[in-house]
């Protein structure tokens, strides 16, 4: 199964991956169009910064043990038999922010016009999250674990 | 070999999930007294603000038991439980055989306990039948009376609005939420609500409920007479235990469990609201009534019942609700007149926004967030961590503060659940 891996040391916090993030969840997934757009372009992603120490993206992370399923009060949450990443059903998402206050990570965001969660969906109508596709450094990579692992090596040797 | 499971509310219906994920041979059966499948029981006031339909609460798709193979028994009452023989009794007098009993029964509202609380009218607000009942009343109704402000009075209260019936919510407390909220942002609340139409008066209880067959109105403990149509009893809930204490399993405020959610009675298991389990942050045992917990408990129960031994990590009281558009969050431990509890504030005068973090021997214990309540969960799991967090004490009310600033705190130790995993990792190489 395919994952989201970032190498915080690559991460120079610019963040093209909100920009990305926002215009690829816009209607018109057109940057200059979709800032006309009647509800703003709001981005899924996050870059969180502890200055001068590190910063990094943060976005959903599909936990394993996820804390937001037990917290949502609506069933709207669920985790994808197939590609085992964690679904929002937006039309029974309700807006009780249960899921806000259960993230460890702050990895959700109050939708400001419809009451729904805005969360990361890793893009699942595209081949690579918008994301990944922005990032100059190449501090987000997108694909299988063995795959990260191999390339994380031949990095270290270069 | 079954797996019976007396409730189908979270509780149930995640630890017969949980069963099913790891035994697909043996029976798994759900025994219900209400008439429907599954349905969010926080949601009932959405029912009844009239936003959501029966069917947008329901919190399964429709062939959910039949998929995962679950039998459920809806409109079945147990009344007894035999642990000589493993078996339960139903009201119609049929018993069914158990290897793994779970006690999801639930909790339900304390009566208000004054004269003329049998009256048509009035009203607890805990299932769905409670909602249609208060909706069919609503179009003959313009006044309508909700005594307790807990999370439910207000829900109830709110909803009562959203219909169009003047709403007075009557407190004896000094302030509403106090359980979940301190005097001040109990204050801020109760000016949003008062702005929003909603009445509200401290201090005060009912004594005699008037009318004749039908609810008139009340006279409350001031004298004072109030007109009224509906009633709403919300002060609070008490566990559905009483089943099992008749065979002497052991309870206290609710049916004390072990760290594996296993009552003292071999075989038989509790969880969510009728369970007595331990406070995270207090250490104390407690009966939570809390969405969040009754779902982790149900999961963790089911995978004990089911042979996969894991322990409960114990409860955090943490709850979500949003009013007239104003959300407000609060978790863990958040009155302020204990000792050594050390609490910050940053309040915006004119402003509908509040922050506030209680801090005990430089672990963080409670927080409430009213108006933004983005990042909530970071708070939240700094105190499940129960972190040191003195250095970055200082961060913890700005608006920029996010997980960034703690990572290093959350990350990486014992008791955080592998969870960062599946999705994708945070790799540092140092």
């Amino acid at each position: 199964m395919k994952r989201l891996f970032v190498r915080v040391e690559k991460c120079l916090a610019c963040r093209s991956c909100e920009i990305a993030c926002a215009v690829a969840h816009s209607e018109s997934e057109d940057l200059f169009l979709s800032v006309q757009e009647k509800s703003k372009p709001r981005s899924r992603t996050k870059v969180v910064m502890n200055f001068p120490i590190q910063c990094f993206p943060i976005q959903c992370r599909h936990c394993k043990d996820p804390y937001c399923l037990d917290a949502c009060i609506s069933g709207a949450l669920s985790r994808d038999p197939e590609t085992g990443i964690i679904i929002l059903n937006e039309d029974k998402c309700v807006g009780c922010w249960m899921c806000i206050m259960a993230c460890p990570f702050g990895a959700i965001k109050a939708g400001a016009h419809q009451k729904i969660a805005l969360r990361c969906n890793l893009c699942q109508e595209r081949e690579e999250p918008a994301c990944v596709a922005a990032c100059p450094t190449k501090a987000l990579f997108f694909g299988e674990p063995q795959e990260f692992k191999k390339k994380l090596k031949t990095c270290q040797k270069g | 070999m079954r797996y019976l499971i007396i409730g189908n509310c979270i509780a149930g219906i995640n630890a017969a999930t949980s069963i099913r994920n790891l035994d697909t041979r043996n029976d798994v059966t759900i025994i219900s007294d209400e008439k429907y499948p599954a349905y969010g029981r926080c949601l009932i006031s959405y029912y009844l603000a009239g936003t959501h339909r029966e069917k947008d609460i329901l919190l399964k798709e429709k062939d959910f038991y039949q998929t995962s193979h679950i039998e459920l028994l809806l409109k079945n009452k147990v009344t007894s439980i035999e642990p000589e023989s493993k078996r339960v009794v139903l009201k119609n007098g049929k018993k069914i055989k158990y290897d793994k009993l779970l006690l999801a029964t639930g909790a339900r509202a304390v009566p208000l306990g004054v004269e003329g609380e049998n009256k048509k009218g009035v009203f607890r607000f805990r299932t769905l039948d409670d909602a249609k009942s208060i909706l069919k009343l609503v179009p003959s109704s313009q006044r309508a009376l909700v005594f307790g402000g807990g999370l439910i009075g207000l829900k109830t209260g709110y909803a009562l609005k959203k219909q169009g019936l003047d709403v007075e919510i009557i407190v004896k407390s000094p302030f509403i939420l106090s359980r979940v909220a301190d005097r001040n942002s109990a204050q801020l609340i109760t000016s949003w609500l008062i702005d929003n139409g909603i009445k509200i008066r401290t201090g005060l209880g009912p004594r005699t409920i008037l009318g004749n067959k039908w609810v008139e109105g009340v006279v409350l403990d001031s004298g004072e007479k109030e007109e009224c149509q509906i009633i709403i009893a919300g002060k609070g809930v008490i566990s559905n235990m009483e089943m099992a204490d008749n065979v002497g399993i052991r309870t206290h405020w609710g049916i004390v469990t072990d760290s594996f959610l296993k009552t003292s009675m071999d075989n038989i298991y509790a969880a969510g609201d009728v369970a007595e389990t331990r406070d995270l942050v207090t250490g104390e045992y407690v009966t939570s009534a809390r969405w969040t917990s009754a779902a982790e408990q149900g999961r963790i129960a089911g995978l004990n019942m089911a042979g996969e031994p894991k322990e409960y990590p114990g409860s955090i009281p943490c709850n979500s609700a949003e009013f007239f558009g104003l959300p407000i969050i609060s978790m863990g431990h958040v009155q302020e007149n204990d000792e050594g509890y050390e609490t910050t504030v940053r309040s915006h005068p004119g402003e509908y926004r509040y922050k506030k973090i209680v801090v005990h021997k430089d672990r963080l214990v409670g927080a409430i967030l009213i108006g933004r309540v983005e990042n909530a969960g970071v708070y939240l799991a700094l105190i499940r961590k129960k972190a040191d967090i003195s250095c970055v004490k200082h961060l913890l009310l700005e608006d920029w503060f996010d997980y960034g600033k703690v990572s290093h705190l959350i990350e990486g130790q014992d008791g955080f659940r592998e969870s960062m995993s599946i999705g994708g990792d945070i790799i540092r190489i140092s």
